[in-house]
């Protein structure tokens, strides 16, 4: 393949192909759309998390004003097949459409009620008597791996626990380390359960069509194709007959990376009604049954020698998936360590069930990983006496040092802890903020800051992940349209994707559309998700582009009678180097291709298009980032505010600063959310706490402190355009950040940060204990 | 989440008003704004078959100064108020109003909607309980007033009784040499308050003449600290304002709730009266 040409558009921050249309209020979301005879769907949902159902009686739900149908367990028993997605295998089975004989948490679903309007839909579930004879819910899930009282015991499962690993060193000497050194520090880390929050609720217009024997979904989701491929196992078809779209998906965050139970429920309506059959979740089911996320703890041990050096750090890991996991992911201990220098490593897991809404994938989900450690190293600054930017920096890698193998066998290449360490305490003023920070100490005023450095593993290659294809095709008018396999759910895929096109082909950015999201037209991607787009897709669209443009070059050169290594493209025009008068449109050679293709030399097919699918040179792009945190805590009312907030990042070559740095600001009120006001909060029988938006309080544009982004470039090699993922990176780094300037702040009041949220309530309850300890 | 079916009355005289509130009873209920309603009634927390809104009503959407008060009409916007140069003359009404929401509920939300729904968090029943407001009524017997520190008996409470409209609120007006303030502690800018006070002053030299201290999140009405404003009264302008703050906050036995502990509450509850009041007195100086 020849070279690309020099690079116009990547790089540069043109405007968003999105904007247009999602700025004006346009965009296409599943609410959007409607088809002819269309019925909504509302659920009944359990409103106890724990019981047997003795009776559900639908009689009078079944005669109320607009009903169409009632459908129960029974109604869908034996109507469906497997249900399984190829990314988590074909152990990991969607539970159940509905509930069965007993339901699990609070929100499981009991009944689809289907009618003329989702008003009287809803008035129907009220209609609607259940008999629940109540058993103890589990809810606790430090203590449920030993709770008697099994989630599952339904299915005959014996405990709550999912999965166990004992404790496993991955180092011989771990021991004899913590035996030698002079500081163990010991801490257990809690991160509290927050979620995804989609702007746009879960949602589908499933239509069947009787006769054709078709099934087409308008659904959010982050992957079309294998929407379509679970669907066709679910229901027995071929793949061609399961048609998914989804046009513009208003944020997934993880959340909509497979197919949930309630779409299931869907499309059984739809097969059995014959007739199109739409779900919108409202905001209170997505709030308790769209998957709930975070909510791990960890013990972490860190052996630390005299001057400072990590010696090994553990951890003894407890996640919560809940009753029913959409995406049971969870920390990755190996990654612990992270960016750091640290030899030795051991660690246990567990993952147990509790009568709570089920894991969901939520960006960056093996995290907690970043937030044990470096809420971890945090405790031990405090301990051993060092400043935490110190400590951090005499154990970070640094380029120079690369490549470098972690005792959980990560290969990190690439990357630049360190650097990014010191451009963020610079863009603070790191020195000057401690001397600022103690003055105001004396002034009775709670100054503190936060660090979080971190690596991201990005553009993985578990299962399906590996590869993203493209489809590219110039137009016999000349006009380029990518067919992309990319499900874009607000992450400017249009945007990036059309600059590398563009320069690739050497046309202008507004002659490129880009396609997605559509099972017929596109190739086959296994999802939007996992930071992937850049690098994966990045390298399908780019190399796809390429081989049209050799295909460009080849008519032209015959065209031309030239050779094809003499000529160039740029904006739309092909000429032969160095003869500009001697040239051809882009729009010529099309004409050539498509209206006069019998014209051509019989080893040139005609036609102007390539289809390529991309695997990266390596797994994983690495990529990497330092968040810095300034907060100011209240003394008479506890409230935490953030005054600065920095970010040094590297995810390589940037395609768009806009889009580099949207996704930053994006991840990092995420992750800020959760420490200071996202928490989703159960009662002891596991009934939801926070169901409306007046409890589960997300920040606002009010709450979110202007974000200072540096960037440090560091090229990757694993693909064409040296680019790294990095749309995780924000919600990943901004939690330890937080939690850790709000612990500095409180630190020399002898207040040792080690759980989170850190409201109000939770900083004052924080500061009396130690009064009274101190007492 | 969509509110059970409900038949929209749309009346443009207060007499119809009443008339429809006695003829379907307590399967009716006035919809003033609906910042409040809509939401409870979309979560299905409450149920009307009959909502008779009063925005049409033009009487209910007046305000009038006279010497001694202003009459805001039940049905005046929040966003209005605001702005309104005759509630200038209420400054605690006028302080209390940016606290309510976003902008786009205070456009919608009533002065008079957010009194009669009576929530202990709110801010306007807290303005009325501050400042001695008298809350006119009208039912089928006519008009008649409440006075704010009879008006509000419990969460989402009020005197008014089976087929009455709270029709006006009336502020009495301040002297000079008065200052006011909103204190509140809020996770976010907009959201109910987790406690808050508001106060107000009127100095005569060092001498407090006047004073009004008032609170809410922490129980279930607004509460009126008379102990606090006795104790500023005899104490003067220097008094320790947080001596003030905690005989303010001694009696007061708030709730837990996600947000905050009652714990919490009392113990930042001197805190913020002593904040109120310094602003207060600070304005009254100036």
């Amino acid at each position: 393949m020849s070279s690309p040409v020099a690079s116009r558009f990547v790089g540069s921050a043109v405007h968003r192909k999105e904007d247009r249309r999602l700025l004006t209020g346009h965009g296409q979301y599943v609410a959007d759309a409607s088809a002819p005879r269309m019925v909504h769907a509302a659920f009944l949902r359990s409103d106890v998390a724990k019981a047997r159902l003795n009776s559900v009686n639908i009689e009078a739900a079944k005669a109320a004003p607009g009903v169409v149908a009632v459908f129960l367990w029974s109604d869908f028993h034996e109507k469906f097949g497997e249900a399984w997605h190829a990314m988590l295998g074909q152990e990991l089975v969607v539970p159940p459409p509905l509930a069965i004989t007993d339901v699990r948490y609070v929100g499981d679903p009991i009944a689809l009620v289907v009618a003329t309007s989702r008003a009287l839909a809803e008035d129907a579930c009220g209609l609607i008597e259940v008999e629940y004879e109540p058993e103890q819910a589990t809810v606790d899930y430090a203590t449920a791996a030993a709770d008697s009282n099994v989630v599952h015991a339904a299915w005959g499962l014996p405990s709550n626990v999912m999965v166990a690993v004992p404790f496993t060193p991955m180092s011989a000497d771990l021991d004899e380390t913590f035996g030698s050194v002079e500081h163990v520090v010991e801490t257990t880390i809690v991160q509290n359960r927050y979620l995804c929050v989609p702007m746009e609720t879960r949602g589908v217009l499933a239509s069947w069509t009787p006769g054709l024997e078709e099934l087409d979904l308008i659904v959010a989701t982050q992957s079309v194709h294998e929407t379509r491929n679970f669907f066709a196992r679910y229901l027995g078809l071929d793949e061609g007959a399961v048609r998914v779209t989804a046009r513009d998906v208003g944020g997934g965050f993880g959340q909509k990376m497979f197919v949930f139970r309630e779409e299931c429920a869907v499309v059984l309506a739809t097969k059995l009604l014959g007739r199109p059959v739409k779900w919108i979740e409202d905001r209170l089911e997505n709030l308790i049954s769209a998957g709930h996320s975070r909510n791990e703890l960890g013990h972490v041990r860190m052996a630390i020698s005299a001057d400072g050096v990590i010696e090994a750090i553990t951890v003894d890991h407890v996640a919560d998936v809940g009753a029913y996991t959409p995406c049971p992911a969870v920390m990755d201990p190996t990654l612990l360590p992270g960016p750091y220098r640290i030899p030795r490593l051991g660690f246990s897991t567990q993952m147990v069930w509790t009568n709570t809404m089920g894991k969901a994938a939520y960006r960056g989900p093996w995290m907690f990983e970043t937030t044990a450690r470096e809420m971890a190293i945090d405790v031990a600054a405090r301990q051993i006496g060092m400043d935490p930017a110190e400590l951090r920096r005499r154990n970070l890698l640094s380029l120079p040092e690369l490549p470098f193998t972690s005792p959980g066998g990560k290969v990190f290449q690439e990357i630049t802890p360190l650097e990014t360490l010191e451009q963020a305490l610079g863009m603070l003023g790191y020195d000057e903020f401690r001397k600022e920070q103690a003055a105001a100490r004396e002034q009775g005023r709670w100054l503190g800051v936060g660090i979080c450095v971190y690596v991201e593993p990005t553009s993985m290659e578990q299962s399906t992940l590996g590869t993203e294809g493209a489809t590219i095709r110039i137009e016999s008018s000349g006009k380029v349209v990518a067919f992309l396999s990319t499900t874009s759910h607000g992450q400017s895929i249009e945007t990036t994707m059309a600059q590398i096109i563009a320069d690739d082909l050497g046309v202008s950015y507004d002659d490129v559309t880009v396609v997605q999201a559509d099972t017929q037209s596109t190739p086959y991607g296994p999802g939007t998700g996992g930071s992937r787009t850049a690098v994966i897709a990045g390298g399908a669209a780019h190399d796809a582009a390429v081989a049209v443009r050799d295909k460009v070059l080849g008519i032209a050169a015959h065209m031309m009678e030239a050779a094809p290594e003499d000529l160039e493209i740029a904006e739309g025009v092909v000429a032969v180097r160095g003869t500009p008068d001697r040239s051809l449109t882009i729009k010529e050679v099309a004409t050539q291709a498509y209206t006069n293709a019998h014209t051509l030399p019989v080893e040139m097919a005609g036609g102007l298009e390539a289809t390529i699918r991309f695997k990266p040179k390596r797994f994983p792009t690495w990529s990497n980032a330092t968040h810095v945190c300034v907060v100011e805590i209240d003394p008479d009312t506890f409230i935490p505010r953030i005054l600065r907030y920095i970010v040094s990042e590297d995810c390589g070559k940037m395609i768009n600063p806009q889009v580099v740095e949207g996704q930053i600001f994006g991840g990092v009120v995420q992750g800020l959310g959760g420490v200071l006001y996202e928490d989703f909060r159960y009662d002891q029988d596991g009934n939801p706490q926070t169901t409306t938006f007046l409890d589960y309080l997300l920040p606002t544009t009010g709450e979110a402190p202007k974000i200072e982004i540096g960037h440090i470039e560091s090229v990757s090699t694993t693909n064409p355009g040296g680019f790294k993922g990095m749309g995780e990176g924000g919600a990943i780094g901004a939690h330890a950040a937080v939690a850790n300037a709000v612990g500095d702040a409180l630190a020399h009041l002898g207040v040792n940060v080690t759980s989170t949220p850190l409201g109000p309530e939770q900083i004052f309850q924080l500061v009396q204990a130690t009064k009274k300890e101190r007492a | 989440m969509k509110p059970s079916q409900f038949q929209h009355h749309a009346p443009e005289q207060i007499d119809e008003v009443v008339g429809l509130l006695a003829e379907y009873g307590d399967d009716a209920k006035v919809l003033a704004g609906g910042q409040s309603l809509i939401p409870m009634m979309a979560l299905r927390m409450a149920a009307y078959p009959h909502l008779v809104d009063i925005a049409r009503v033009a009487s209910l959407s007046t305000i009038s100064a006279s010497a001694g008060a202003v009459r805001v009409g039940a049905m005046v916007r929040q966003s209005r108020a605001e702005r309104d140069a005759s509630v200038a003359k209420v400054p605690l009404l006028a302080k209390a109003i940016p606290h309510i929401g976003h902008f786009q509920i205070r456009s919608r939300g009533t002065v008079g909607g957010s009194i009669a729904h009576a929530d202990p968090a709110s801010e306007l029943p807290a303005v009325a309980l501050a400042l001695d407001a008298r809350i006119e009524a009208t039912g089928p017997g006519g008009v008649r007033h409440i006075d704010a520190s009879e008006f509000f008996l419990s969460t989402w409470q009020t005197a008014l009784d089976d087929g009455e409209i709270l029709s006006a609120v009336e502020f009495p007006l301040w002297g000079a040499n008065s200052g006011f303030a909103v204190e509140e502690i809020a996770r976010r800018k907009g959201d109910f308050a987790l406690i808050g006070a508001l106060a107000g002053v009127t100095l005569d030299g060092a001498r407090v003449a006047r004073a009004c201290i008032t609170m809410i999140g922490v129980g279930s009405t607004p509460i009126r600290c008379h102990d606090a404003e006795a104790a500023l009264i005899a104490g003067g302008a220097d008094t320790d304002l947080d001596d003030i703050g905690r005989i303010a906050a001694a009696p007061l036995t708030p709730a837990d709730d996600v947000h905050a502990s009652a714990e919490y509450r009392q113990h930042v509850s001197p805190a913020i009266v002593r904040r109120a009041l310094t602003a207060a007195l600070k304005e009254a100086r100036s």
